[in-house]
């Protein structure tokens, strides 16, 4: 009994954790059983269940489980207050509202407990909707949209005043503060032509980064979301693939993590089994398994972009799975994480 | 495995890369731009050469542009500043590689 309650006195003198305690946050029921392995602290509340005349009731409350997570998450909250993690937004996650207001709330979260995320998200399926309704049909090479002089508008018009600025508003609503960016805002993205112009079209690679807008965004506890559209030397726009963007954005910053919200799992060993997920792996390990064909043709994409990230000094780098409830949370603020994390 | 110094510093550099660019935080590098780097120094005996290289290569290799590569310098002498030992008693090291190697003979 003893045990149990010095392990949830250290909450009471953390400020941090007070804003926690308001009703907005939500102990999804999904989020407690995903706790695997029965941690000390779990388990000394277990033992009070046995102690007969005590004041605390006989079953344990959700209230008691929920503190006891809340004071397992110190230890990660620790290590990652004060650090950059770039969360990509996409897929699932952005499509359905119950899975956006939960990464929305975990985004606020983060940011409330010292973090310091930022968001870079895609739009695929708006842009499509829009250009069909302008009579234009939307066509892909190789995963990556053709995208001629109509399509680019329709895509900045899409993602930078639409998708951006939804995000930010909603991110408002839950009590944080967004600022959308694009990477045309203060050049923070210069974009160049991919080697694939001919084909493509205005789909740029990032040429340069410059992160400097984003450090007193930051820095003043709000929330950058940015739209990767960028252009050129010239101001000729650019489509930037969301997930290439975010990997150069978290080299630039520095960041720690680097987080791709996918609808996988993550990274499957055996493709045909569920359970095979890698938690955890090297570059030379990632590497391995995509030359031994081990991982799907669209992943292979989103791992090239989590290397080349890692290359340049990124902490980690994890696809996880979007799909999931708090899905960033899992992945930040437990062992277990929700997905792939890919380690330099 | 046994290597108890190197020395370290930040330097600037490139290499020719083939026409392809070095991604450096973010941003692309052509051929002629110095991007930062880190230099490490490391003295060893010879029969130690090759388990360090290997090790370097296994830990740091990212399949990126700008890896780096590794030089193999022959040393005349190594000399010890405070005690003035030269040849290998100033390469040695305790807790090296050398007390490691008659640790596990001495087991045997």
């Amino acid at each position: 009994m003893v045990v149990a309650q010095t392990t949830t006195t250290p909450l009471c003198g953390r400020l941090p954790f007070r804003s926690l305690h308001k009703d907005d946050f939500n102990p999804n029921p999904s989020f407690l059983p995903a706790r695997s392995t029965p941690p000390s602290s779990l388990a000394a509340a277990a033992s009070i269940t046995t102690v007969p005349a005590s004041s605390l009731p006989a079953v344990q409350t959700p209230a008691q489980a929920r503190v006891d997570i809340l004071s397992e998450s110190l230890p990660f909250i620790q290590r990652f207050r004060g650090k950059t993690i770039v969360v990509k937004y996409g897929g699932a996650a952005m499509k359905s509202a119950a899975l956006q207001s939960s990464v929305i709330n975990d985004l606020v979260l983060l940011s409330c407990v010292g973090l310091r995320p930022v968001l870079v998200h895609g739009g695929g399926p708006e842009i499509n909707s829009w250009l069909l309704r302008l009579g234009h049909e939307p066509q892909f090479h190789n995963g990556l949209r053709v995208t001629d002089a109509l399509t680019m508008e329709v895509v900045e018009m899409v993602l930078v005043g639409k998708v951006n600025k939804s995000l930010v508003s909603l991110i408002n609503s839950a009590g944080g503060t967004a600022v959308g960016l694009c990477g045309k805002d203060a050049r923070l993205l210069t974009a160049r032509p991919t080697p694939d112009a001919a084909a493509l079209g205005f789909v740029g690679e990032v040429a340069r980064v410059d992160p400097g807008i984003l450090r007193p965004i930051l820095a003043d506890g709000h929330i950058p979301v940015i739209a990767s559209v960028a252009a050129d030397e010239n101001g000729q726009s650019y489509n930037v693939n969301a997930d290439t963007a975010a990997g150069e954005i978290a080299a630039a910053m520095g960041a720690e993590k680097l987080i791709l919200l996918t609808d996988v799992a993550g990274i499957l060993e055996d493709r045909n089994d569920p359970d095979s997920l890698v938690k955890e792996i090297d570059i030379s390990g990632i590497r391995k398994m995509v030359m031994e064909k081990k991982v799907a043709g669209g992943m292979i994409p989103k791992v090239n972009c989590c290397v080349r990230s890692l290359a340049q000094g990124v902490r980690t780098a994890s696809i996880i799975d979007g799909r999931v409830p708090h899905s960033l949370l899992l992945e930040i603020l437990t062992d277990e994480g929700a997905g792939t994390m890919i380690t330099g | 495995m046994g290597i108890r110094g190197v020395t370290v510093s930040d330097v600037r550099g490139f290499g020719a890369q083939g026409g392809s660019t070095e991604r450096h935080g973010g941003s692309e590098f052509s051929e002629d731009k110095f991007i930062a780097k880190v230099k490490m120094e490391i003295v060893v005996c010879k029969d130690q050469v090759e388990a360090v290289v290997e090790k370097i290569i296994e830990e740091a290799r990212t399949g990126e542009i700008g890896d780096g590569k590794i030089f193999l310098i022959p040393v005349s002498d190594v000399i010890r500043v405070r005690t003035g030992e030269r040849g290998e008693k100033a390469e040695r090291m305790s807790g090296g590689r050398a007390d490691m190697m008659s640790l596990t003979a001495s087991i045997d």
